[in-house]
């Protein structure tokens, strides 16, 4: 068990005479036994962080510690580090009990029967001890993971690394592993570096997660706090599904003018703005409601597409009934699934102001977030 | 894990081949296909076949019959492959006794080069000088390091005198040039070896050797536990191409051994001057001669093309 | 394997182990330092940070992190080729340039001049010899190559007992030059040779392919060819068969016939093979010393079939000219070097190597 401290780390590779930064001056503190994400989008520099923390890769410029230690020129094998990679990257001419058995080989001096005892307690736990005699080949995908996983865990390392773990599992089996890798580092409480593309793996099991873009951190913070009070626009837009809402407005008074709406805003909303003027509003699509009358903060709108999901229906919904459907600003809305609207409806949306993002236009830093405390009280609803 | 098992992927060549077909159904230009095919095929067997009959053919059978055509029963001897077995088995006993050893270490060499040059990290760039020397050093002529090597053996390490608690066991000295052969053709076979096992551990994935490392193993322990065991049907290629080449190779010998008559004289060196007197040519020795001496690659060959053909295409 | 480094180094720096109580150890950091080395890399100093470790961590830091620990694996093996290679290669210079010959024991070295250079140029027997080196390469290597791409055509053309041709067309390639010979000279015999049988029942001939000075260098090529076109085949064949079948459909889809399919669509994506195939064509052409020998059972070619791989052995192992040896042998290295140097830059461009 240990702490991570990631301090101003950057990478840059060198491409010719270019000079490329894929990380640039991140920290991160990772408590001990936190499960933290690495979230973003494909070349943010996600699984370079991760690769620098097992010493696959060299620090450019920036100090790594795990528990107080600094290891920059630490080897990966000396690190205490165990890593779950993407295609496994299992032994393939060794047995699964050999797979496991390597790393306590390799790193420890412990007797064979004690390693044996090992392998096959973390067999147990993970339910393939009637699997430790096969080679991999002879393994499904989903059984393939979990000696990934075994291999790590037999370890009992300072902390865990994984790159993309379950992105070569089908749907069905990734939903279920995601709960399962949850419970198995609750349980064991190592410190846990997790990196995915996925937003629904990035909320459902971290602690925290850290969300990266273009190699620098955009915020790192409990889930919720992510979704609900996004330090940006780049962190709005990326959680959630579907994405938020956002329309370029510019501040006039007490309102906001929009291309094809005004949106009046209270004095609190108001102050948080600084006086910036050149905004952009942002609304979660679950958050906006239809409603039958219209009133403050509500809009007659066009349907133009509903996406029936099932549990709910997501439609996209038009300011203007006569604008181009492909230029037009478009709200998009998660209702209930029973609402039934179709295409063509005329429907009232209404914007309630307590679940309003402002951003700031020229930065995308976030001005004005909807509270933790009311979307807490809403869910509670 | 598809990056370790044998490359020679015949599932995959027939479907496209399949394909192909498809897209030229005629049936007269496929019956023109064929007859073309086994022209070419006959092209390249006819050498070797008349070789073989000739083999076994009298003087007379030799003037009187096609060169093609089979002895016949009046014409039909064993007596020139005896003659040149008788020739040339001690040949065959010493081409062996370099080829084989030779053949050994340079694969094991050229597969720990290899893994040093591309497992590894470090940086590309100077990883690619020292690879643009090894591999040049696949083309160079033999021609321009014979002198040389001539003086280092004979010269600088007299293996004559270095070896002579040898000799006094009552070995000939001439098979120093042997344990010559068996330096020098591991030396020169360096580059091949290399950049053969390069190719191969190329595909190896990186995530499962960066996964070996983490796991607390040394750049040895991963060679040993990991990249060696896996480094199976390229050491089939490395060993049948090696031995084919060192096994045919006579400038080498020619120079290092020398004389037909030693002792220590490889197949092919005798192989050159056999059937060759003041009366003329015997081809039906030669071409005995011929034969038994190509019979281990052949043989090697025969039961192993696939990664022949592997290894040459590299 | 480190601690062969730390030991060698001991042994060559008795002293270091007073260094690791040097508190002075920032200024060879320093020294050692690379761009990529932060103010905060820094590390805490560890009390087995002594130089040698320092030493390999500044090495490792410049040449990458594994580069220490590699180097046992390639570095023994490289010197040892390198030796061979290009030691003896710059040995062969140094004797060309001086006056070697007969029964010295060795050359004397305090005399170089480029006599031997220019005695080549004076001797007609050398130029000979060059010129039919450049004639075997070129006629050699594209024959060969043409053959091979035509075989390579035929059988990627999904037909049946595709493994039985392929393997009787590379039958040749398998054995020794020594053992090809034997047979060409048999073919080529003036009696009973199957090629003047052949021409025979056309009513031509017979030739004398191996002792009329104008044939014999074809007829050697020709006998080359057969050897090696097997080669050629399996280079190419490896590169049709990394050509997406959608190409053929889409040229067939265009209207395209067969011929013009493979000139304008599938030959044009073999370039890759017919570089590589083709400089290791050259190099086995210039490697035919070993036929040349074993078809007249001596060091001296048929006449007009000299070339400068076996002018050199001859000049230098039967005339014992070892000084006019190598120095044939530094011009046939040269025009190797000008075959190879192109082709592993154009590998190294396209990241190949």
């Amino acid at each position: 068990m240990a702490t991570l401290e990631l301090d101003s780390i950057t990478k840059t590779f060198q491409d010719g005479d270019e000079e490329i930064v894929a990380v640039d001056d991140v920290s991160l503190s990772i408590d001990d036994g936190e499960f933290l994400v690495v979230v973003g989008p494909s070349g943010c520099g996600k699984s370079t962080t991760l690769r620098m923390v097992a010493g696959l890769e060299t620090i450019t410029s920036g100090t790594l510690s795990i528990d107080n230690r600094v290891v920059n020129d630490v080897k990966s094998q000396d690190r205490d580090i165990a890593m779950v990679f993407q295609s496994y990257a299992l032994y393939p001419h060794m047995s699964v009990r050999q797979n496991m058995s390597f790393g306590l080989e390799e790193s420890t001096d412990l007797p064979d029967d004690e390693i044996n005892r090992m392998v096959s307690e973390t067999g147990e736990m993970l339910g393939i001890s009637n699997l430790l005699d096969r080679k991999p080949s002879d393994l499904s995908g989903g059984q393939q993971q979990r000696v990934a996983l075994g291999r790590a865990i037999v370890r009992d390392p300072e902390v865990f690394l994984m790159d993309e773990p379950l992105s070569n599992l089908d749907a069905k089996l990734r939903a279920e592993m995601r709960t399962e890798l949850q419970r198995l580092q609750n349980d064991l409480g190592v410190t846990t570096v997790y990196v995915t593309h996925d937003q629904t793996e990035a909320m459902t099991m971290g602690d925290r997660i850290a969300i990266l873009d273009g190699g620098e951190l955009q915020q790192v913070a409990t889930p919720l706090e992510c979704y609900h009070e996004p330090t940006n626009q780049f962190v709005a837009s990326f959680l959630g599904e579907p994405s938020m809402n956002f329309f370029d407005v510019t501040l006039e008074g007490d309102r906001l003018v929009g291309e094809v709406f005004e949106y009046s805003i209270d004095e609190s909303v108001q102050s948080d703005l600084g006086g910036v003027t050149d905004l952009r509003l942002g609304i979660r699509p679950e958050a906006v409601e239809l409603v039958d009358e219209g009133g403050e903060h509500a809009f007659e709108t066009t349907v133009d597409v509903v996406e029936p999901m099932g549990d709910e229906n997501t439609v996209y919904l038009h300011f203007d009934p006569d604008a181009d459907p492909e230029t037009a600003a478009t709200l998009v809305a998660t209702i209930d699934g029973f609402n039934r609207v179709s295409e063509g409806d005329t429907v009232t949306a209404r914007v309630p102001e307590d679940a309003i993002h402002v951003f700031d236009r020229a930065t995308g830093e976030a001005l004005h977030n909807r509270s933790m405390e009311d979307a807490a009280a809403q869910i509670d609803l | 894990m598809s990056d370790t098992e044998p490359r020679t992927d015949g599932g995959t060549m027939t479907t496209t081949a399949r394909l192909r077909r498809t897209l030229d159904q005629t049936t007269v230009e496929d019956a023109g296909l064929y007859v073309v095919l086994i022209f070419a095929a006959a092209f390249y067997l006819v050498p070797i076949e008349s070789g073989l009959v000739t083999s076994f053919k009298t003087g007379t059978a030799i003037i009187e019959t096609a060169p093609f055509a089979p002895p016949g029963a009046s014409g039909l001897t064993f007596e020139k492959w005896q003659a040149a077995i008788d020739a040339l088995l001690r040949g065959m006993g010493n081409s062996l006794l370099y080829a084989v050893p030779a053949t050994v270490i340079s694969a094991f060499v050229g597969s720990v080069t290899a893994y040093g040059l591309t497992i590894p990290t470090w940086k590309q760039s100077y990883k690619a000088v020292v690879l643009m020397l090894i591999i040049a050093g696949i083309f160079i002529p033999y021609q321009a390091v014979l002198v040389p090597l001539t003086q280092f053996w004979s010269q600088w390490v007299q293996l004559t005198q270095t070896l002579s608690f040898v000799w006094a066991l009552g070995v000939p000295d001439d098979y120093a040039g042997i344990i010559e052969l068996v330096i020098t053709h591991v030396a020169y076979g360096i580059p091949i070896c290399t950049l053969l096992f390069r190719t191969y551990y190329k595909t190896m994935s990186d995530e499962m050797i960066e996964s070996a490392r983490l796991d607390g193993a040394t750049l040895r322990r991963v060679y040993r536990r990991i990249v060696l065991p896996l480094s199976g049907p390229m050491f089939a290629v490395v060993l049948i191409y090696q031995f084919t080449q060192i096994w045919n190779d006579l400038l080498f010998t020619l120079v290092l051994v020398s004389t037909e008559s030693s002792p220590a004289a490889p197949v092919v060196l005798i192989l050159a001057g056999l059937g060759t007197s003041l009366e003329g040519q015997d081809f039906a020795l030669r071409m005995a001669g011929a034969f038994f001496a190509a019979l281990p690659t052949l043989a090697v060959y025969i039961f192993f093309g696939e990664e022949f053909a592997e290894g040459v295409a590299a | 394997m480190l601690d062969f480094y730390r030991r060698l180094y001991r042994t060559i720096r008795p002293s270091s182990g007073d260094d690791e109580a040097n508190p002075d150890d920032g200024g060879v950091r320093a020294d050692g330092g690379v761009v990529t080395d932060g103010p905060a890399a820094e590390p805490p100093a560890e009390p087995d940070r002594d130089v040698t470790t320092r030493l390999k961590a500044s090495l490792d830091r410049r040449f990458g992190s594994d580069f220490m620990e590699s180097s046992v694996f390639w570095l023994p093996p490289f010197l040892l080729m390198g030796l061979f290679v290009y030691g003896a290669v710059i040995w062969n210079l140094l004797i060309s340039l001086t006056d070697y010959q007969r029964f010295e024991n060795a050359p004397d070295y305090s005399d170089l001049d480029f006599e031997m250079y220019t005695r080549a140029l004076a001797d007609s027997g050398f130029i000979d010899a060059a010129v039919n080196t450049l004639i075997l390469l070129i006629a050699f290597t594209a024959g060969t190559l043409i053959v091979g791409l035509v075989l390579a055509i035929l059988i990627d053309r999904g037909i049946r007992f595709e493994n039985t041709f392929r393997t009787i067309y590379l039958l040749p390639m398998s054995l020794s030059f020594v053992v090809t010979a034997q047979f060409w000279l048999w073919i080529y015999n003036y009696n009973n040779g199957i090629a003047n049988n052949l021409i025979g029942t056309f009513g031509l001939g017979p030739i004398s392919w191996l002792g009329n000075q104008d044939i014999v260098l074809y007829a050697i090529i020709f006998a080359l060819m057969w050897q090696f076109s097997g080669y050629a085949m399996v280079v190419y064949l490896a590169g049709l068969r990394a050509i997406p079948t959608e190409h053929y459909e889409a040229a067939k889809v265009d209207g395209a016939s067969a011929l013009k399919m493979y000139w304008r669509v599938i030959i044009p994506q073999l370039k890759g093979a017919t570089i590589s195939a083709a400089v290791v064509l050259m190099v086995f052409g210039m490697k035919a010393f070993d036929f040349l020998y074993s078809l007249v059972g001596g060091y001296r070619p048929p006449n007009g079939a000299d070339i400068l791989a076996t002018k050199m052995v001859r000049e230098a192992y039967a005339n014992l000219n070892w000084a006019y040896g190598s120095a044939i042998a530094i011009v046939l290295f040269g025009m190797a070097l000008s075959v190879i140097g192109p082709y592993l830059v154009y590998e190294y461009r396209r990241n190949n190597l």
